[in-house]
């Protein structure tokens, strides 16, 4: 299959690429840019561990084909810290043991930090149905709740405080 | 999966037509979209192959077809199919065809079938396989009537014409899902039977299912 | 003084503190590192081509068309193995399995060819292009019908072959038939009893479906002669001695890593085809060669849970006290044995059947047999068929209470082994070290007002305009964990002991390395609050090493619930070790004698006096830089452990449901688990086992199964239809606990990972059989999927 040239911001950064029309976005960041932040749990889009974020929306990156992102800003789990500062909703997970395995936790880091962004104060019930599309076998979820309203709190609060790291 | 098809379809042609296109095997082979006899080995065994196409991904069923038994008194065909692809599916049907006239003038074809399919189709497909087979099985009828047909036509002493056609939809060739009709239309009257399809394309099959679902919510009939 | 006690208690982190997790760092930042990251210089992809049919022969592989798919670099099949007399591998449990398909395939998604290729799409292309022709044959998807006298043969390999590793087969499908009790006494107890109990119960196919799949990168170095290989494995030390006994590589030049694994849940146990084709892949190739199954592969072919056909039945006096229990098993294990279970039991634990109940007289048969389906049934969660045998007794109990019209907390509290009777030996032969079920049931009854709950109900019941059912479950189990004793558990005849190598550094910080291998529990910050305890310095600077065989001691790896009995006796042992050591260091740098050393938290105190101390820290370096005459410089110790016995956990569950009387929705409007695990290293990691095991106990009870029409076809092998409950369904889920320590364990601590998933399987089921008691109904099979509850409405005249 002839390759083809993609142009995108990923995580800040511009890049070119060389890739075949058929690769999948979830390959290309993980084999091609050595993101293996970014895990595979399925081949139906439905478990969320490849969740990414792409022009300001939650993407199932293993049903989306690299070309389809040609300039496009793609931000990845490794994006989410800024110099060294984790990000709230990370800091969010650490503090209410959000997660035993870690292998759902990128997903679930990006679903949640693009959800905060939609729905900068949701209630328990909104936060469920929100991270619905990312699936979890160890935490049961209830920590992960807590983890995502942490999050939301503390992003709540820097708004009011300007200078801290959201 | 096991299942069994019981179906009964009306054709535009006398019994005796009809009776005469369902002895002839090959031909008969040739109304299911997507199949052909490629060699016949004596006389009751045939080598045959359906192409399914599903996208871009295609699927070559090879098989052998063995006539049990084909009695003019009663006018009934049994035929057991047997075929598998190279892929990972495989499937075999056990068929009895009857035909028999019908008020009208023209002829029914009566038809029992149990259908076992293995493989990928019947570890995702199984939701499906009735649907499938009904719109499969009426585009065969539709072909089937019409060969019928033009081989009445073809007689000298060829009989009054049948009342209707008896179905909705035309047999199809590769038809994508913006070429779809928006409504269903009278089948063409040919004089020669349409050829069928040389490929089965399963993406239109489930199209002409989906559609039809979605008519038959508004009452009409696909 | 007491403050400077605080601050040292709080740098200190050590047991029963609810410390954050010291491995999180990595896995927020995406840094984990799962075998799908490995990215070696030279590396391959191999893909799997399997059998589309549940049985048949196979007539021709033809590699032609997938030799010519550019980027193909080979393909193999059983042919290719033969030489290397590969192309059948022992099992777990003494069985042979064949590692790629030999002229007959015997399910459907068995391994047939492999196909390796330069990157992963061409060697998808490869597996397209590989063309197998079969000749089916008919299938047998269940033990009854394995069992009739005209049945298909399936294991033609073991053609003959009368005598299996577990004893005689009494039909060509038939595997091993196991006992344990006395079917004398408990006969005679039936006999003559007021009253008796049946039941048949069917435990379903269902599979662990951990969220990252199976694989490895097999890596053979042909200048050294090494083989190193990345494996997602729960047990890497018994990988390596077989991959050693298989490949004749010395096990000193083979060694297996398991680095971060996500999930296990008893699915990376076994040995898979996949792993041997790539570990020959290597070896042939002199590359390393990269498998990593998709979802579909995974839940198709990989050790799968359950599928046990149970009769139970119960023999009581007329006000409820139990006398005898008997059951059978027919327990399906697909095409090949390839359970992992100690070896000496081909059905695991399954005789802890007789529960938390003082059971005089008692009596299992399980056998096992053959089918046309992927092999295996000891995974989820399960503790080795722990699973299936709380489930039977818990519903024989509830069918007994129904019975008799006695409560079903009541019945339970009736017969529970008295906390005074422990150490208790059942009729099976198990000896429980320790257990307090009254004060467990009592303090979950007050916590939900279970007379308040009952009257609900009643009141509900009595009304006809109820849109709902409710039911109540209630479920008092006990499990055995931590193999185990050697004497009796062994892995291929390796005893099932573990262990832990401590090393503390001049400075006084400490590495330690463990025998087993975590996936998600939590060992990193655990075994450190462990040690931290025990020898005094920071968890925070006692770094924990697992899963590199060539570093890590000799163990058995992480299932089972057996981490904290068996490990975690070892690390308390090896730091009492250095304890020891430590304080004759203290006792010279003080200039005193130790019986005058007292140890408090973080130092060696001379007793009455604050001001003379050595700490850890202290001695440490003493240790490196001026130890006592005669003394062994270092201050390091090893530990293999060999338990005395199994731990015995214990909850009481209890759940409330709502019924939809016109769909068959079951709303779980409270779940309430209280566990009891002996110790409490880390409460809130315990939390986070609990709601996590309580998840995917819902998810087996009320949705989960894996069923295959009669020709072998599986249905519902994607997440299409495999229910994994998401965020939105999960209910929220209520924990307490009590605290009844294991008298024979170094720490007390029993293990706690696996109860909620055995605990809260039944307690679903009865909660969802109590909303239709009063209608007659004594059980339901799993999955209680909305539609099959609907259709015991239906049948009851409720629903429409």
């Amino acid at each position: 299959m002839t390759k083809q040239i993609v142009n995108m911001t990923v995580n800040g950064r511009k890049i070119q690429e060389l890739v075949e029309p058929r690769t999948l976005l979830v390959h290309f960041l993980r084999e091609q840019l050595n993101l293996t932040g970014t895990h595979i749990g399925c081949e139906t889009s439905h478990c969320g561990a490849c969740t990414v974020d792409i022009d300001g929306q939650s993407v199932k990156s293993c049903t989306h084909l690299t070309v389809q992102c040609e300039g496009s800003d793609v931000r990845t789990v490794e994006g989410l810290a800024t110099a060294g500062v984790l990000h709230a909703i990370q800091d969010g997970f650490y503090k209410e043991h959000g997660l035993q395995c870690g292998f759902c936790t990128p997903g679930m880091l990006m679903r949640a930090y693009r959800f905060l962004q939609e729905h900068p104060n949701p209630n328990e019930a909104e936060v469920r149905a929100g991270m619905s599309g990312n699936l979890c076998r160890c935490t049961g979820y209830q920590n992960i709740v807590k983890a995502v309203l942490h999050a939301a709190r503390a992003l709540n609060q820097a708004k009011t405080a300007p200078g801290v790291a959201a | 999966m096991e299942f069994k098809l019981v179906k009964q379809y009306k054709v535009a042609a006398s019994v005796d037509a009809a009776w005469q296109l369902l002895t002839n095997v090959p031909e008969v082979a040739g109304c299911m979209p997507g199949a052909q006899i490629s060699e016949q080995l004596d006389a009751t065994h045939y080598k045959g192959n359906v192409r399914v196409k599903v996208g871009p991904a295609v699927a070559a069923f090879a098989g052998d077809i063995e006539v049990l038994a084909l009695d003019p008194a009663t006018r009934t065909l049994r035929m057991l199919g047997k075929g598998a692809d190279k892929g990972g599916s495989s499937a075999s049907m056990d068929l009895t065809a009857i035909v028999a006239a019908a008020d009208d003038g023209g002829s029914t074809l009566n038809g029992q079938a149990n259908v076992i399919i293995n493989g990928k189709f019947a570890q995702f497909g199984g939701r499906m396989m009735v649907s499938v087979s009904d719109v499969l099985l009426g585009q065969f009828a539709a072909t089937f009537s019409d060969k019928a047909r033009a081989l009445e036509d073809a007689r000298p002493s060829a009989g009054s014409a049948p009342a209707s056609t008896g179905h909705a939809e035309p047999a199809s060739t590769t038809v994508t899902p913006s070429d779809a009709p928006p409504l269903p239309a009278p089948a063409p009257r040919a004089a020669a039977a349409a050829p069928a399809a040389r490929e089965l394309n399963l993406l239109s099959l489930v199209w002409a299912i989906l559609r039809g679902w979605i008519m038959g919510l508004f009452g009409r009939k696909a | 003084m007491s403050a400077l006690i605080d601050d040292r208690q709080k740098e200190l982190m050590g047991m029963g503190v609810a410390r954050l997790r010291k491995e999180d760092a990595r896995f927020i930042q995406g840094k984990g590192n799962y075998v799908d990251d490995m990215k070696l210089p030279g590396m391959v992809h191999m893909d799997i081509v399997r059998a589309s049919v549940a049985h048949a022969r196979i007539k021709r592989i033809n590699k032609e068309a997938a030799l010519k798919v550019p980027g193909v670099i080979a393909v193999l099949t059983a042919d290719d193995l033969k030489p290397l007399k590969l192309h059948w591998m022992p099992t777990l449990a003494g069985d042979v399995q064949a590692v790629l398909a030999d002229e007959k395939v015997h399910f459907q998604m068995q391994e047939v060819a492999v196909v390796i290729a330069e990157d992963r799409y061409s060697a998808a292309d490869g597996v397209e292009a590989v063309e197998v022709e079969y000749d089916e044959l008919p299938a047998v998807v269940n033990p009854f019908d394995a069992l009739k006298a005209d049945a298909p043969v399936l294991r033609e390999d073991l053609a003959g072959k009368t005598e299996g590793a577990h004893g005689k087969r009494y039909h060509p499908n038939h595997i091993f038939t196991w006992e344990a009790g006395d079917k004398a006494a408990a006969d005679a107890a039936f006999a003559s009893a007021a009253v008796t109990v049946k039941q048949e119960m069917f435990y379903p196919r269902v599979h662990p479906c951990p969220l990252e799949t199976c694989g490895c990168v097999a890596s053979f170095d042909p200048v050294r002669g090494e083989l190193t290989t990345w494996m997602t494995s729960q047990a890497p030390h018994v990988v390596r001695t077989v991959v050693s006994m298989l490949s004749g590589i010395p096990e000193s030049k083979v060694r297996i890593i398991s680095p971060d694994i996500g999930g296990g849940f008893g699915n990376k146990v076994p040995i898979y085809p996949g792993y041997v084709c790539a570990i020959v892949a290597s070896i042939v190739l002199g590359r390393p060669v990269k498998w990593v199954e998709d979802r579909i592969e995974n839940l198709s072919s990989t050790g799968f849970a359950r599928d046990y056909h149970m009769t139970g039945e119960l023999a009581a006096t007329a006000d409820g006290k139990i006398l005898a229990l008997r059951t059978q098993v027919y327990a399906d294990h697909g095409a090949f044995d390839a359970c992992a279970d100690p070896t000496k039991f081909p059905a695991g634990m399954f005789h802890i059947c007789s529960g938390s109940y003082d059971i005089g007289a008692a009596h299992c048969r399980v056998d096992g047999v053959y089918t046309n389906k992927a092999p295996g049934g000891v995974a989820y969660r399960c503790s080795f068929r722990v699973t299936e045998a709380v489930y039977l007794i818990e519903r024989m109990v509830d069918v007994l209470a129904q019975k008799l019209n006695m409560d079903k907390a009541e019945i339970r509290a009736k017969n529970f082994i008295r906390r005074e009777q422990f150490p208790y030996k059942s009729a099976f032969g198990f000896e429980y070290d320790s257990g307090d079920y009254h004060t467990a049931l009592k303090k979950v009854l007050d916590a939900v007002d279970y007379k308040a709950l009952r009257a609900e109900q009643a009141a509900k019941r009595a009304d006809p305009k109820c849109p709902t059912l409710m039911g109540i479950g209630v479920v008092t189990f006990t499990e055995v964990v931590g193999a185990g004793p050697s004497k009796i558990c062994d892995i291929l005849g390796v005893g099932m002991f573990d262990s832990c190598e401590i090393r503390v550094h001049p400075t006084g910080s400490a590495i330690a390395r463990m025998g087993t291998i975590t996936q998600g529990q939590g060992h990193e910050t655990t075994y450190a609050q462990i040690i931290a305890t025990e020898i005094g310095i920071p968890s925070e600077v006692i770094q924990v090493e697992e899963g590199d065989t060539s570093t890590a001691p000799y163990g058995l790896g992480t299932y089972g619930s057996r981490s904290i009995p068996v490990a975690g006796a070892a690390i308390a042992m090896a730091s009492r070790k250095i304890h020891a050591k430590a304080k004759k260091i203290a006792a010279h740098l003080l200039e005193v004698s130790e019986a005058d050393l007292d140890w408090e938290i973080d130092r060696f105190k001379l007793r009455g006096r604050d001001d003379k101390f050595k700490t850890m820290k202290d001695i440490a370096w003493a240790a490196y830089h001026a130890p006592p005459e005669g003394m062994e410089p270092g201050l390091e110790a090893v530990y293999y452990y060999d338990p005395p016995n199994f731990t015995f956990p214990f909850g009481a569950y209890l759940c409330v449901v709502d019924i939809d009387k016109g769909t068959g929705e079951t709303h779980v409007r409270r779940f309430y688990a209280l566990d009891d695990c002996g110790t409490r290293i880390n409460p809130m990691i315990i939390e986070g086992q609990i709601h996590g095991g309580l998840t995917e106990g819902y998810a087996v009870a009320m949705g989960q199964l894996l069923s295959f029409d009669a020709q072998g076809n599986i249905q519902g092998n994607t997440l299409m239809d495999y229910f994994l409950p998401t965020s939105a369904e999960t209910p929220k889920w209520e924990t307490d606990f009590t605290v009844t320590p294991s008298p024979h364990h170094p720490i007390g601590a029993k293990g706690v990972a696996e109860s909620p998933h055995v605990g809260s399987i039944p307690t679903f089921t009865s909660a969802v059989v109590d909303a239709f008691a009063h209608l007659g109904v004594t059980h339901m099979n799993m999955p209680h999927t909305a539609f099959r509850v609907w259709k015991q409405l239906k049948q009851l005249g409720i629903a429409g």
